[in-house]
């Protein structure tokens, strides 16, 4: 049974999947962040950026591996862990 | 022991009425009060509470104040136990036995019926000032709680119906603007009595044991309303972290929300160490911070009281910047350290929301995350001292939804009634003018559902006897976004403080700079402390936006060139971020296709994480 995670995922047979493409993604229950796409873009360098950012923090975007949909951000310094949303299914 | 039956059209009129209470004890407050911080950006709260200090009825105004007003209730219950009396009213504004920081004074008051305590009734605003290192209230510069002004743990400013004149005088001998301050505590005095006499007719209408009975059953009510709610919510685990700046160091404000049956846990374990800055708060303020949000996203259909508190737990860590210690310094933590655990508990809120199915639609990117909360103060056109707040920190953002855009300069979660002055207003206070005040571009995160624009507005001395005026700037939010998107979403766009320093050819010429770019003059990002705006020199100031929801490769092209025709994105982000590419202002479709397509590539040729 499909079982909603976010706005871009969602659960079905144990997997967490691309709500876009329906790829398997990772292991439902855990994180999932780990097993997709990720690329990183510094704040500093988006359009509407402030005259202050601080130069390290960046915005992490995690993509389908499949689709490339952004499935999920999260503002970082590079050396702080992703941050863990797990919805038990 | 059963209590009298009631049929539910009697207790719909007394929830009714309740509401009405407090609806116009805030009227009172409003009228009463001088303070455009109080009657134009509503930074107030009232609210009613059980006879044993436990909220009752929360009312509009800053959510974070409804809980700790409730433990300021308590605080007075233990501190002056067998010597409250009727008419007696008392003041508590110490950050470490309830309230949110000095300058945010609680006037708490016993409501008595036939010589019994049933109920009471409590209001805050931030006042004039409150005799901290620096005017206003917020003070950058304080080292520890001492030097943040004037702290009680409970004092009784009335008894029974009189004014106690020596604690009156003795507190306005500690602030700047006595006269303000007195008119702030006199609104505070009206608003309580108002709520008391308001009560007592209540009570005198129905009888006291059919009141408390309808109130204890809408506190039940409220409990099992909340719990059915998370009974309805999956259960799981949701993250989020806030990042706060002070002259060059970083803290974080870590929240892991698990949700679990029909409980909540909001746990703070590995936010930073307490700071030497004033950005820290006591554990009451994280707690009326995770619930400000609470309120509006989870309880928006169910009252705000005691019930909704019961399924909430927090662990907040001793000595964490979210929880510290006497004699750390707190005076900004209503900007500080509350406002990211709000944002936290926001973010982690609209997670657990968006993944529910029947939820879903009410979940919301972070609002505006970041107030910049500057006070100024000096003599104005008129020769008085001056002191008081730009109220556009109150203006806000929305965050975007699942299914629309936040709303451009939206207010905020924590305060459903937040809005900014008119410029007008400000100008007839302060000796400044401003040069613009719009909505601006590219502040809101982007998203299929794009977070609602911040904006930026710029002011200079005008017809200042001292040629010019000072502020003081309690600015966290320029380093780091704190409006977190959400499902793909970008997060709003930062603060920024910039003070222009004239070119010396400048000095005494009016200028009618329409932009930052345009205004002349040396630029320097400033964000914490105390400057002077003298002469011709300017201070600019934005604030950020909402954050977004969904992929913003999403969204659709035609509201992408709606945004820039409004002034709310820029053409850069439109194909940067967006992938839309214009033609003559048109959407170029085979453009934007071929645009996006290669966004999404380059997306995944970074490889997997």
């Amino acid at each position: 049974m499909r079982k909603r995670i976010s706005a871009s995922l969602f659960a079905e047979g144990g997997q967490i999947c691309c709500a876009t493409c329906s790829r398997q993604l990772a292991p439902a229950g855990g994180s999932w962040k780990t097993k997709v796409a990720l690329s990183t873009v510094l704040v500093g360098q988006l359009p509407g950026a402030g005259t202050n950012v601080e130069t390290r923090v960046v915005l992490r975007r995690f993509c389908c591996p499949q689709c490339g949909h952004l499935l999920d951000t999260e503002t970082a310094l590079p050396e702080d862990p992703f941050l863990e949303d797990v919805v038990r299914v | 022991m059963k209590g009298p039956s009631m049929d539910p059209v009697t207790f719909s009129i007394i929830r009714h009425r309740l509401f009405r209470v407090v609806e116009e004890a805030v009227i009172t407050l409003k009228h009463v009060s001088g303070s455009a911080i109080t009657n134009e950006g509503h930074d107030l709260m009232v609210s009613l509470y059980q006879a044993d200090g436990s909220l009752l009825m929360g009312g509009v105004g800053f959510l974070h104040h409804l809980t700790s007003a409730a433990e300021a209730c308590k605080a007075i219950i233990r501190k002056f136990e067998g010597r409250i009396g009727e008419g007696d009213l008392f003041l508590l504004n110490d950050p470490y036995t309830a309230a949110l920081h000095t300058s945010d004074i609680y006037l708490v008051a016993p409501i008595h019926h036939g010589g019994k305590l049933v109920a009471w009734s409590a209001c805050f605003v931030h006042v004039s000032d409150i005799g901290a290192m620096n005017p206003g209230g917020f003070a950058p510069d304080a080292q520890d709680i001492f030097t943040e002004g004037f702290s009680s743990p409970g004092i009784k400013l009335v008894d029974r119906g009189e004014l106690r004149q020596d604690v009156w005088e003795t507190i306005l001998n500690m602030v700047r603007s006595p006269e303000m301050v007195a008119l702030d505590l006199r609104s505070m005095i009206a608003c309580n009595n108002v709520a008391r006499e308001r009560m007592l007719a209540l009570i005198d209408k129905y009888g006291a044991p059919i009141v408390d009975a309808a109130c204890k059953m809408l506190i039940d009510q409220s409990e099992a309303r909340l719990r059915e709610r998370l009974r309805e919510l999956p259960d799981g685990h949701w993250q989020s972290r806030q990042y706060l700046e002070v002259k060059g160091e970083i803290y974080k404000v870590l929240l892991t929300m698990t949700k679990s049956g029909d409980t909540l846990t909001f746990d703070f374990t590995g936010s930073s160490p307490q700071s030497k800055y004033s950005v820290n708060c006591s554990k009451w303020a994280s707690l009326g911070g995770l619930f400000a949000p609470l309120f509006p996203l989870l309880c928006y259909d169910i009252v705000w009281n005691e019930g909704v508190i019961k399924p909430i737990t927090m662990i907040a860590p001793e000595g964490s910047i979210v929880n510290c210690t006497r004699p750390a310094p707190v005076s900004v933590a209503t900007v500080g350290a509350i406002q990211s655990v709000n944002n936290a508990a926001c973010s982690t809120i609209g997670k657990m929301l968006a993944a529910s199915d029947k939820y879903a639609d009410e979940a919301t990117a972070v609002w505006h995350a970041n107030h910049f909360a500057i006070f100024m103060f000096g003599n104005n056109q008129r020769g008085r001292l001056a002191i008081g707040i730009l109220t556009e920190t109150f203006a806000g953002a929305g965050g975007a939804r699942t299914f629309a855009d936040g709303v451009d300069i939206g207010g905020e979660i924590p305060n459903p009634i937040s809005r900014m002055a008119n410029v007008e207003t400000i100008e007839a206070q302060f000796p400044i003018r401003y040069l613009f005040r719009r909505r601006l571009t590219d502040s809101g995160g982007p998203g299929q559902y794009r977070g609602g624009a911040g904006g930026e507005m710029a002011i200079v001395a005008h017809d200042a006897p001292d040629g010019g005026i000072h502020y003081v700037v309690s600015g966290k939010g320029t380093k780091f976004p704190q409006s977190e998107g959400l499902g793909g979403g970008y997060p709003g766009g930062v603060n920024d403080y910039v003070w222009i320093h004239a070119p010396h050819e400048m000095h005494d010429v009016d200028r009618f700079a329409q932009s930052l770019d345009t205004i002349p003059g040396d630029s320097e990002s400033i964000s914490w402390g105390v400057f002077p705006l003298m002469g011709s020199d300017a201070l600019y100031i934005r604030w950020n936006g909402g954050g977004g929801i969904g992929d913003p490769l999403e969204r659709p092209p035609e509201k992408v060139l709606a945004d820039i025709d409004a002034g709310l994105i820029s053409e850069r982000a439109a194909s940067e971020v967006y992938g839309v590419i214009q033609n003559e202002k048109t959407v170029d479709g085979a453009a934007t296709k071929t645009k996006r397509t290669s966004l999404r590539q380059a997306r995944l040729s970074s490889g997997a994480a």
